[in-house]
């Protein structure tokens, strides 16, 4: 479990300076052994966590919130894990496994000793029976489904290897089963319906927390898994958790759950707003922050509608939008503006930042260029027809309006009226199934960048509303076909240029999750798809 | 009253409100509010909705009355340039209720027998489910917005005004000059245009502006919890709501404008309970 | 209104009938629904697919038309079955009755809260000869009335739990936390109770048994708490269905800003996500519950107050 060389280094001094610290007498172990100045972790202890809604369902193979995702993590191991540094796949439950030249074959040979919190084994059969009762409740798996839509079905080849086919080639399906949604649950879990699950009932895992009780609106409880050894390599340490206990407190008004922690009644929070950011910085508090992988937030043009149809109207569109003051004035500087369709955080991500830059004056030649006048109130006009667009969201991160507020205020200086309309979840899901949008406002989670085939190809999402066969689908096409870094780089890249060139979505700002952690907590860390890690979470005496 | 009253009688008039300085104040609190709505830079030169950033989260001061902002916009003048959205929500969802309610009430008094029946198994409904759900359920059908918010109000509250308009006129329908006016021939819609409405309304009228203060206090609610106002468009109930996580750092942000809304309501209450008897009473 | 009890429980039925259909039609005039409400939530953003959507409508019985989904409905809730949840996918009668206990603590303490301040400013107003004192507590209800509750309910947590650190902010351990919701909640409640119980009082004052009464030698503090707090506080009773009505409106907004399980909560979520099973399980039991509480009062009434048997329990008018 030493492979890695600074967890070598680190761990050596650690013991070094425990000696130090007992041969001497003193209890300053500052300085030393890289831990910070809080000390060696300690086991023990009830972990308080607020978040900020209430998870409908628990069980991570069903649920899309980050309230929930954040549970399910703890509860379940994957086959693979990612890594958050370089978005590498790394072996977990799996010890290696093989994947055929066209990426629809996989095959994993698991890790021994590995077992369920019921105590039976994590063996080809469990794996195989996790992977079909997944796709047997269908959209009810919210995303699992997604990574799942190939499935054909698994075999067991020996009770440690477990083949999985698809029907298609699925690239993206490795760094799926990293996730906690194809994270792996008991036979028995499926003796339970779907519903029962979502409530803890039948919830078992083998991760190394173990789900103990769950009271809606109010909290959640997991305790520390007995005897768990099996924990992925790129995790700090090995063995069991250090938190005997987790309580996810469900606060859902972010004043509360900012001053309960300044004053010490929650040990940590989720999703701090950016208004309350200041209040964490310094004074003995830490301020995790991670940009969310996968799309970011951007304004994705339906090119079959009104003035979107013209490239260099949706061009202007890309070059009127000045991101850094969007992230400057109603966000925060942890959130960074977009420099391509994905996000930073995404593996493979191309920095176009230079293509995203401000330049509204360059935005106003491309109008004027195509004939767009400026009429009487500012907006510009062109035989009779506005230079306007409708942009439909709904209010699923906080600060969504106000960000448009602003970029319809930047827009407005190039002559373009940008028109915001609210709408409920509901009615924004129906409005994009529908393509009946001009603009629509989102972003997606997902650490790979496959995550562009599903929206954007005429064969999947198709949110662009693009003609079959254009350049872009072929290209999406190649990045699905294989897990080779070499050959799929150059796809994923190209596919990310020709978004960006052709404006087919206006990126805008990378979603980023900020936590708040009280002074004595420790070490709550970010997996790859920026939820949380708690196996080496720890708290000071 | 009229300038043709006699001095003796401007006097009673003047030792009325001396005697009452609560409702002097109240009729000064609204009088401000509603120049606040109609010419907010009468009292403020300070842009509501550009701040200046250097200036954020100052407590309050001379040059900010009530301090300022995460983005260093004036709270002041957030206040008063809100006062117009969010009296007119307050007055259309008082509408709302008054003219649908004081209708259904109308036509169940005056028509009596099934339609009565059916119009108030309405009210009963509207009445049985709590007012908050259903301005909630109606909110989310009509869409966010401080409109729709007042519109959602304004339908949950009108079975009152129902109740109340029927009870009226089923009070006035008896009276000798209804009894007379239709022996003299007048047609129905003509008796209920010239004599019902008139002598019913009365009651009616007092109970909107009593109900003034409690849709100011609702339609901030459902600001509060997210269906209302629009950011940066300052409106009352969104002032205080977006000035919750500030409670530990910046008390102002919240305070000042809870107090406001606080202050107009206890005065269109202190106003509506004159005009509801202490004028009669003297 | 002694209209026979049979007759006032046909009315009944017919309001929970009404209540029933207005809360299916108000939600399925809703734009989407709570299929694409849950598939298309969450920070993460959605990538179903028509088929997805198609699927799931089809497997909870939302594709056959309104008028069959309404009949089945109807004909289950009859039975007191509302059906499961669209977005938990729990028992929507038993998720409601789970979160009541909640509910109930807060409004339980808080009318208790309500009944004992607003009491005491009522009679202590009257009771007084204090002009200035009279003065002071007659102007407390209209302020206890105009302060939003979701001010006061930040603002006592800001003080108490964060400043004083006297009581928990959140969670629902014992009755520490019971505290400041239930306050939040006596606030306007007591208001509406100090009000009409302060006028009715002094109504009474008014009446001439009180002369006679005071004549036979009988002590003030005897006469006062004795003889015109009981007749007083008859009209009070009326005023039942309204308190409830605004207790429950008022748990909306205190378990969102005291993070507690309830009827409120529920009830908000349920709205926004468009769960047509769990709102009319809200709604029906809201309205069966007004229904039955009115019904009570108007049959109390009359047994409790002789003099009005037969005579019209004046109605009280919401919002006093």
């Amino acid at each position: 479990m030493f492979g890695n060389p600074v967890r070598l280094l680190s761990a050596t001094g650690l013991v070094l300076v425990l000696g130090l610290a007992a041969a001497c007498g003193t209890t300053n172990a500052a300085g030393g052994g890289g831990g910070g100045d809080a000390g060696p972790p300690k086991p023990g202890g009830t972990l308080r966590l607020g978040i900020s809604s209430n998870p409908d369902c628990l069980d991570p193979q069903q649920v899309g919130t980050n309230a929930a995702l954040n549970v399910g993590r703890q509860l379940v191991d994957s086959l693979t894990d990612q890594d958050p540094a370089n978005g590498k796949i790394t072996p977990w439950l799996a010890e290696k496994w093989e994947v055929n030249a066209d990426s629809t074959s996989f095959t994993f040979t698991l890790r021994k000793g590995a077992t369920f919190s019921d105590g039976t084994p994590v063996d080809a059969a469990a794996v195989k029976g996790s992977f079909d009762g997944i796709k047997a409740i269908g959209p009810k798996a919210q995303l699992g489904n997604g990574y799942l839509a190939a499935y054909k079905g698994a075999t067991v080849v020996d009770p440690s290897t477990v083949r999985l086919d698809f029907s298609a080639p699925s690239a993206q399906f490795l760094q799926a089963s990293s996730t906690m949604s194809l994270g792996v649950l008991a036979p028995s879990a499926y003796r339970k319906s779907p519903e029962q699950r979502c409530q803890g009932d039948g919830l078992v895992g083998s991760g190394p927390f173990v789900f103990e009780s769950f009271k809606s609106n109010q909290q959640i409880v997991i305790t520390k898994r007995k005897g768990y050894a099996w924990g992925s390599p790129l995790w700090k340490h090995t063995g069991e958790a250090y938190l005997d206990k987790v309580e996810f407190r469900v606060v859902p008004e972010p004043g509360v759950r900012t001053g309960s922690l300044a004053s010490g009644q929650l040990d940590a929070i989720t999703d701090v707003q950016p208004v309350d950011e200041p209040q964490f910085a310094g004074n003995g508090f830490t301020e995790p922050v991670r940009a969310n992988p996968g799309i970011v937030f951007n304004l994705h043009a339906n090119t079959t509608r009104g003035v979107l149809t013209d490239l260099k109207v949706r061009q202007a569109v890309l070059k009127g939008v000045n991101r850094q003051e969007v992230t400057d004035t109603v966000l925060t500087k942890n959130y960074k503006p977009a420099s391509s369709i994905l996000g930073s955080a995404t593996p493979l991500h191309l920095d176009l930042s230079k293509e995203l830059a401000y330049d509204p004056d360059g935005a106003k030649k491309l109008l004027d260029e195509q004939g767009w006048a400026p009429g009487p109130d500012g907006i510009r006009v062109k035989d009779g027809t506005r230079l306007s667009a409708k942009i439909v969201f709904s209010l699923v991160f906080n600060q969504n309006q106000s960000v448009l507020e602003l970029v319809q205020q930047q827009l407005r200086k190039i002559g373009f009226d940008l028109q915001i309309e609210q709408r409920t979840t509901a009615e924004t899901q129906q409005l994009t199934l529908a393509g009946d949008y001009d603009f629509i406002w989102y972003n997606t989670t997902r650490a790979d960048a496959d995550i562009l085939r599903q929206l954007f190809s005429t064969k999947a999402g198709n949110r662009s509303k693009l003609t079959a066969g254009n350049p872009l689908d072929a290209t999406l096409d190649k990045q699905a076909a294989t897990v080779d870094e070499a050959t799929r780089k150059p796809a994923v890249e190209e596919a990310q240029r020709v978004i960006v060139e052709q404006a087919y979505a206006v990126p805008v700002f990378e979603l980023t999750q900020v936590w708040g952690l009280g002074p004595k907590t420790h070490d709550v860390a970010f997996e790859a798809s920026s939820r949380m890690r708690l196996f080496d979470a720890w708290l000071a005496g | 009253m009229s300038s043709l009253a006699p001095p003796n009688a401007v006097r009673q008039e003047l030792g009325f409100y001396l005697r009452r300085p609560g409702l002097v104040l109240s009729g000064a609190v609204i009088v401000f509010v509603l120049l606040c709505a109609v010419a907010p830079e009468l009292f403020t030169s300070q842009d509501p909705i550009a701040g200046v950033p250097a200036e954020r989260l100052q407590g309050p001061s001379a040059a900010h009355l009530f301090g300022t902002d995460e983005t260093g916009r004036d709270v002041f003048a957030r206040v008063v340039h809100g006062a117009a959205l969010s009296l007119r929500a307050t007055v259309l969802s008082v509408l709302v209720s008054l003219i649908a309610g004081a209708a259904l009430g109308l036509l169940a008094g005056s028509r009596g027998g099934w339609v009565d029946s059916l119009v108030m198994r309405v009210v009963d409904v509207l009445q049985s489910v709590p007012s908050i759900l259903l301005s909630l359920a109606l909110v989310t059908a009509l869409g966010f917005g401080t409109t729709n918010v007042a519109i959602a109000v304004g339908v949950a509250n009108l079975a009152t005004f129902a109740r109340l308009m029927r009870a009226e006129v089923l009070r006035v329908r008896t009276g000798v000059f209804v009894e007379a006016a239709r022996a003299a021939g007048v047609r129905w819609t003509g008796v209920l245009a010239r004599h019902i409405l008139p002598n019913s309304l009365g009651p009616v009228l007092v109970l909107a502006t009593l109900s003034f203060g409690t849709a100011v206090l609702e339609v901030s609610a459902l600001s509060f919890l997210g269906y209302g106002a629009t950011p940066p468009t300052p409106e009352w109930g969104s002032l205080v709501a977006g000035g919750r996580g500030f409670l530990a750092t910046a008390w102002w942000m919240t305070t000042f404008p809870g107090l406001t809304v606080a202050a107009v309501v206890l005065a269109t209450n202190r106003i509506s309970r004159a005009l509801d008897g202490e004028r009669r009473l003297g | 209104m002694t209209n026979g009890v049979p007759r006032r429980l046909a009315q009944a039925v017919v309001v929970l009938w009404a209540a029933f259909t207005l809360s299916f039609v108000i939600l399925y005039l809703l734009p989407g629904d709570a299929v694409l409400a849950k598939l298309g939530g969450g920070e993460g953003g959605s990538t179903v697919t028509a088929a997805d959507v198609a699927r799931e409508r089809a497997a909870l019985g939302l594709d056959d038309p309104v008028v069959v989904q309404y009949g089945k409905r109807l004909v289950a809730a009859a039975q007191g079955d509302f059906g499961r949840s669209i977005a938990t996918g729990e028992d929507a009668t038993t998720l409601v009755l789970n979160a009541l206990p909640s509910t109930l603590s807060i409004t339980g303490l808080g009318l208790l809260f309500a009944v004992v301040f607003g009491g005491a400013i009522a009679i202590l107003g009257t009771y007084t000869r204090s002009r200035l004192l009279s003065q002071f507590l007659a102007s407390l209800p209209p302020l206890g009335n105009s302060l939003p509750p979701f001010w006061v309910g930040l603002m006592l947590i800001q003080v108490f739990s964060f400043d004083l650190g006297l009581v928990p902010a959140l969670g629902s351990d014992g009755f520490s936390s019971l505290v400041l919701p239930a306050v939040t909640l006596a606030l306007p409640t007591g208001a509406i109770i100090g009000q009409v119980l302060a006028k009715s009082l002094r109504t009474q004052l008014d009446e001439p048994y009180v002369e006679v009464v005071l004549a036979k030698g009988a002590g003030r503090a005897r006469v006062h708490f004795g003889h015109v707090l009981r007749n007083a506080a008859l009209p009070a009773l009326t005023l039942v269905g309204v308190l409830a009505g605004n207790l429950l409106a008022g748990s909306v907004i205190t378990e969102s800003v005291f993070s507690r399980d309830g009827i409120g909560r529920v009830t908000a979520s349920a709205v926004s996500a468009q769960d047509i099973p769990v709102v009319q399980a809200v709604i029906v039991l809201a309205a069966l519950f007004f229904v039955v509480l009115n019904l009570v009062v108007d049959l109390l009434y009359p047994v409790l107050d002789p003099r009005l048997a037969g005579r019209v329990t004046a109605k009280a008018v919401s919002g006093v």
